[in-house]
């Protein structure tokens, strides 16, 4: 005897569990179904060595859309984000560090050169002007260039008459930010070595790409859209880790009156002629719905999870073409002391922020060489966040938890290699090594340590290629391509089964605008109203 | 026409100079020319043609000195000035591009595609049958590439962001594109090249093979974003489908300059060489003729620049252009990392992938680029500022298809012209200055690789001719010694080629053009930007004249 629901969410991620907030929220009977034990997908918290609890993969919360902050009242669900100050880039025997207190930072850059430090004031404006220009794309559906109707591209027109009122350089910048390299686009103001290549990071960060390759430009606008989401803070760690956030968007989506199930792995997508009907669970159990709405990657939402044969052959090949690649991993460390730089030796406040392992433009490149050969970096970019300094609660009294996000990791080895279960604990070294050679300590603080690599994070979190954007944000891959050309309005060719991960426009990061845009979508192809 | 003002040495008056009589310079004087204008081209080398020139390597020996090819020629250009009363005859083998691997065997591309198919399934029945269909999708999405390099980009500032943003639309040709076309035109325009021949061939050797066209003089490796574009971008023009064009012109490149300059004095224009021109004259913002290195000053209300649009902004009054253009002149991207090395031969070479028939396989392109890791740890190199060890190169041997080239010369001589990448104008250990001193080691590096495929070619070598990035910007004035006069990546391509607002050919001094290859629709012996150039030129000079 078959369950019957208005809407089906397969996967309670930030995305799906956003999805069923608005859908439940319109008056949907909707029901979650989450494989795992736990809630978040790529956002959870989980407690991985006695004591210590840990943001497993995603462990910031980068664009978390204020609409949706305020819609779903997430502070009154408790959610909580407590802010990361500054970035520090330690090298050999000295470093670069820059906090939020701007007069501060810029002293500190002009003590490695007197131009970046002017030009780092005229740059944070440009960027604060175009994030501002180019914010709105982020809760837009994005159009189908080659329809003849014109209210398609009508959606197009604010931004088309506020491309107009920018001046023409800012014109010229916002064309350089959608197709140069983070390198080169940086290049035009600074010098400094570790300055350009830690800003350059931001734009390689879940791609199979260098911060010399083109098209990475414009994820450094990201930081910048941010700051300006300033009223409430984007940028920083939710309390209780980033399974916080998933926890407050599910109580969120259960006061409005979803129903959220975990351990309740999907099987396949019922599909009666061209429309979805429903899911049959792993158990057997049958669920009926009129919607399905799937925040899986749009891989296993059409390949794995779909029926063979269904698909029109022409559009499966499509679906089969979208770029995964995943190409990074995380360490997270359990450690009964702080790491201790040999360049800034102590506890000081520079680890309270985001400690960056960038110290230049080669080193970055070299890393990405390794990947490009079927290797992970022999030494990574590594993006360090100490957690437990600013949410104590997350590791036993005078302890610490250490999130490492490790660039580059090659989803795909070079068969000479093996595979990543016979080169998960070198790939944890090489991280470990890395980090010893700026904190020397780091091998005596370590009690605990656990190793995600991409095949691990494909394993877990059921992400095709470990790729945590669910899809290479790759020029070819985004906005009206994402994630198949003609398929951009969160619609698949299987009537009333519908996608909200990060395989979607905007992409990844915790933003929730893809469950958000997905559901709106919906709700309007059914005519109901968003409530 | 409004009558100069500024002292002019020379009692001649002229409507219109053109500086820099390289192939470009030269169409866009023509088509002035013909038009009734009163030009003067000025050229500060001794020989018209620029990157399209033949030199004598030894005696009765001659070479195309840079570009070797001249098959994206726009058939209008070509038909309009009549180049063929100019004595241009033009010559195309049945072999396109000869990829010898290491293996000893060979990916042979002809202009026939059943004949390539039929070689190809050697390699792989997939790829076999891939091969048509993947140059049909080439020409298809080319066709309309061309229809945007027919003339110059609409105007974004008037008719909006709209163009910019949605800048393929441009025509209705979009739309003739059908929607599957146009989806993946705009699919397909900014991904690697590496992704995109994966998504029709198996096997490493075609890949790279048919690949290497989209990273031709670019400082941009297989995986790089926006390669697809460029090899669309190659594929433009007369016959360029999944093989690109291979069209010689008899006597060298430098015939079809000379064709050119013809015509230039056929139609009462006037050519000087060996004239230096030090900057652009210009008062209250519009251009008034040009000052020569020696301190003569011609005048005329228009003047064209074909030179490449760094060193043309720089030869502008920096007060013109105001800071925030200079600013950004100074950060158009010139990575130049492209070495020409030309050798004389006593004998032809013998490839081993050729399997004795080397006079019929290498007519066409060779292409050493054994696979997409290949070509990627040659562009790596270049990034660290060093050269590449193993080098990507694009040879060909015109004396095989125009004898002409070594008339007089002992029998059985040839001329080899290699295209050599990634050798960056930057080098980290000494930056440009170093080149001098490397030359030689250039040449030995390029010969070596040539051994491991043509075993003894070294010993046939007669004479030898080194061209460095520092030579290349030295000789020819191109910034940075980038032969296309700047990078094609998407950030300086159409709407904002050479920057943007400035890409319709009209520089922000009134009355001065761009017309060389660092203008749309960019590099390659097209002529392509000195003809659009001209139509603009023209169409601001009737404006004018009402």
């Amino acid at each position: 005897m078959a369950r019957r629901y208005d809407a089906i969410v397969i996967g309670g991620g930030h995305n799906g569990l956003v999805a069923s907030a608005y859908l439940a929220r319109a008056g949907l009977r909707t029901v979650v179904l989450e494989s795992r034990h736990v809630l978040g997908g790529a956002a959870v918290t989980e407690e991985i060595v006695p004591g210590f609890r840990f943001s497993v993969a995603s462990y910031v919360v980068s664009l978390l859309r204020p609409e949706i902050i305020r819609e779903l009242d997430l502070p009154h669900h408790g959610l909580d984000i407590l802010p990361l100050d500054g970035t520090f880039t330690p090298l050999d025997d000295d470093y670069l560090w820059r906090v939020n207190d701007h007069g501060r930072t810029i002293r500190e850059i002009r003590r490695w050169s007197i131009t970046d430090a002017e030009a780092y004031e005229e740059y944070g404006q440009l960027m604060v002007e175009m994030a501002r220009f180019i914010k709105p794309i982020l809760s837009l559906v994005p159009p189908d260039l080659t329809s003849n109707d014109p209210r398609e591209l009508l959606s197009l027109a604010p931004l088309a008459r506020a491309f107009q009122k920018l001046p023409q350089r800012q014109q010229a910048v916002f064309v350089q930010l959608m197709t140069m390299s983070a390198a080169e686009f940086l290049e035009q103001w600074f010098e400094t070595p570790p300055l350009l290549a830690t800003m350059s990071a931001s734009g390689i960060i879940g791609t199979f790409q260098g911060v010399r390759s083109p098209g990475t430009a414009y994820v450094l606008l990201h930081h910048y859209m941010g700051e300006i989401d300033g009223a409430f803070r984007a940028w920083g760690i939710p309390k209780g880790g980033t399974g916080g956030v998933s926890g407050a968007i599910g109580r969120a989506a259960q006061a409005f009156g979803a129903e959220i199930r975990t351990e309740a792995p999907v099987a396949r997508i019922l599909v009666r002629g061209d429309k979805a009907t429903g899911v049959v669970l792993e158990s057997g159990e049958e669920i009926a719905a009129d919607t399905v709405l799937s925040s899986a990657d749009v891989r296993r939402t059409l390949i794995d999870l779909v029926e063979p044969g269904i698909l029109d052959p022409e559009f499966e090949k499509a679906v089969r073409r979208f770029k995964f690649r995943g190409s990074s991993g995380k360490v997270n460390l359990a450690v009964d002391r702080l790491p201790d730089f040999t360049s800034l030796p102590g506890e000081g406040e520079h680890l309270r922020g985001a400690i960056s392992f960038s110290p230049d433009l080669d080193y970055m490149e070299r890393a990405y060489d390794d990947a490009k050969g079927g290797r992970f970096s022999s030494r990574p970019y590594i993006d360090m966040i100490v957690p437990t300094l600013v949410d104590p609660q997350m590791a036993p009294a005078g302890k610490h938890v250490i999130s490492c996000f490790v660039q580059y990791a090659p989803y795909t080895l070079d068969p000479a290699l093996g595979t990543w279960d016979d080169q998960r604990e070198a790939f944890g070294d090489a991280v470990v090594d890395t980090i010893a050679e700026r904190a020397p300590n780091i091998r005596d603080v370590i009690v605990g340590r656990q190793v995600l690599t991409p095949l691990d994070i494909e394993r877990s979190m059921g992400i095709t290629e470990g790729n945590i954007f669910q899809g290479e944000l790759s020029l070819e891959q985004l906005f009206f391509n994402r994630p198949i050309p003609g398929w951009a309005k969160y619609r698949t060719p299987i009537r009333d089964l519908w996608l909200a991960g990060s395989s979607t426009h905007p992409g990844g990061g915790i933003m929730g605008a893809n469950g958000r845009l997905a559901a709106l979508e919906i709700l309007r192809a059914k005519g109901r109203r968003i409530a | 026409m409004t009558t100069p003002t500024a002292p002019t040495s020379n009692a001649k008056r002229y409507d219109a100079i053109v500086v820099g009589a390289g192939h470009n310079g030269l169409v866009a004087a023509a088509r002035l020319a013909r038009a009734g204008l009163r030009v003067l081209v000025l050229e500060r080398r001794e020989t018209v043609g620029g990157a399209a020139v033949t030199s004598e390597l030894a005696p009765n020996v001659r070479v195309p000195t840079l570009a070797h090819t001249v098959g994206r020629l726009r058939p209008s250009v070509a038909r309009e000035l009549d180049l063929r009363m100019h004595r241009l005859s033009l010559v195309s083998p049945q072999v396109r591009v000869f990829a010898p691997q290491p293996d000893g065997r060979a990916v042979t591309l002809w202009a026939d595609l059943d004949r390539t198919a039929d070689e190809l399934r050697a390699w792989s029945a997939r790829d076999a049958a891939a091969y048509a269909s993947f140059d049909a999708t080439v020409r298809g999405l080319s066709a309309f590439l061309a229809e945007l390099a027919s003339s110059a980009p609409p105007d974004v500032e008037s008719v909006g962001f709209a163009d910019a943003l949605l800048g393929l639309r441009v025509g209705r040709s979009f739309r003739a594109l059908g929607r599957d076309r146009a989806r993946q035109i705009l699919r397909v325009l900014p991904m690697a090249i590496a992704d995109f021949v994966a998504e029709s061939f198996e096997t490493d050797a075609v890949q790279a093979a048919i690949a290497t066209r989209g990273v031709l003089y670019s400082y941009l490796g297989p995986w790089s974003a926006g390669t697809t574009n460029i090899l669309l971008q190659d594929s433009v023009g007369n016959d360029g489908g999944a093989a690109g064009q291979v069209v010689f012109a008899k006597g060298g490149p430098g015939a079809l300059s000379e064709a050119l300059a013809g015509v230039v004095r056929a139609a009462m224009g006037e050519i000087r060489t060996g004239v230096e021109v030090r900057s652009f004259v210009s008062r209250d913002g519009r251009v008034t003729g040009v000052a020569l290195a020696d301190g003569e000053e011609i005048s005329a209300p228009i003047v064209v620049s074909g030179l490449d649009p760094k060193r043309t902004l720089a030869m502008c009054d920096p007060v013109e252009l105001g800071p925030n253009l200079v600013w950004r002149a100074g950060n158009h991207r010139v990575p130049g990392v492209v070495a020409k090395v030309n050798l004389a031969l006593a004998r032809l070479p013998v490839f081993t992938a050729a399997g004795g028939e080397d006079e019929r396989r290498l007519r066409g392109r060779i292409v050493v680029a054994p696979g997409i890791d290949y070509l990627d740890r040659a562009f790596n190199s270049s990034k660290y500022g060093r050269m590449s060890e193993a080098p990507y190169l694009e040879a060909t041997i015109p004396s095989l298809v125009d004898p002409s080239l070594v008339a007089g010369a002992p029998d059985g001589t040839h001329v080899m012209s290699v295209i050599a990448q990634w050798f960056p104008y930057q080098l980290r250990e000494g930056g440009p200055a170093a080149w001098d001193a490397r030359r030689e080691e250039l040449g030995d590096l390029v010969v070596r690789t040539l051994e491991e495929y043509a075993p003894g070619i070294g010993a046939l070598v007669t004479a030898c001719q080194v061209i460095t990035p520092l030579d290349l910007e030295r000789e020819w004035g191109m910034t940075g010694g980038h032969p296309l006069h700047g990078e094609q990546s998407l950030d300086q391509w159409f709407l904002w080629r050479p920057l943007m607002g400035y890409a319709r050919h009209r520089m922000p001094i009134h009355g001065l053009y761009l017309a060389s290859s660092g203008a749309h629709p960019g590099g390659g012996i097209t002529g392509a930007p000195g003809d659009n150039t001209a139509t603009e030129i023209l169409a601001d000079w009737r404006k004018r004249r009402r």
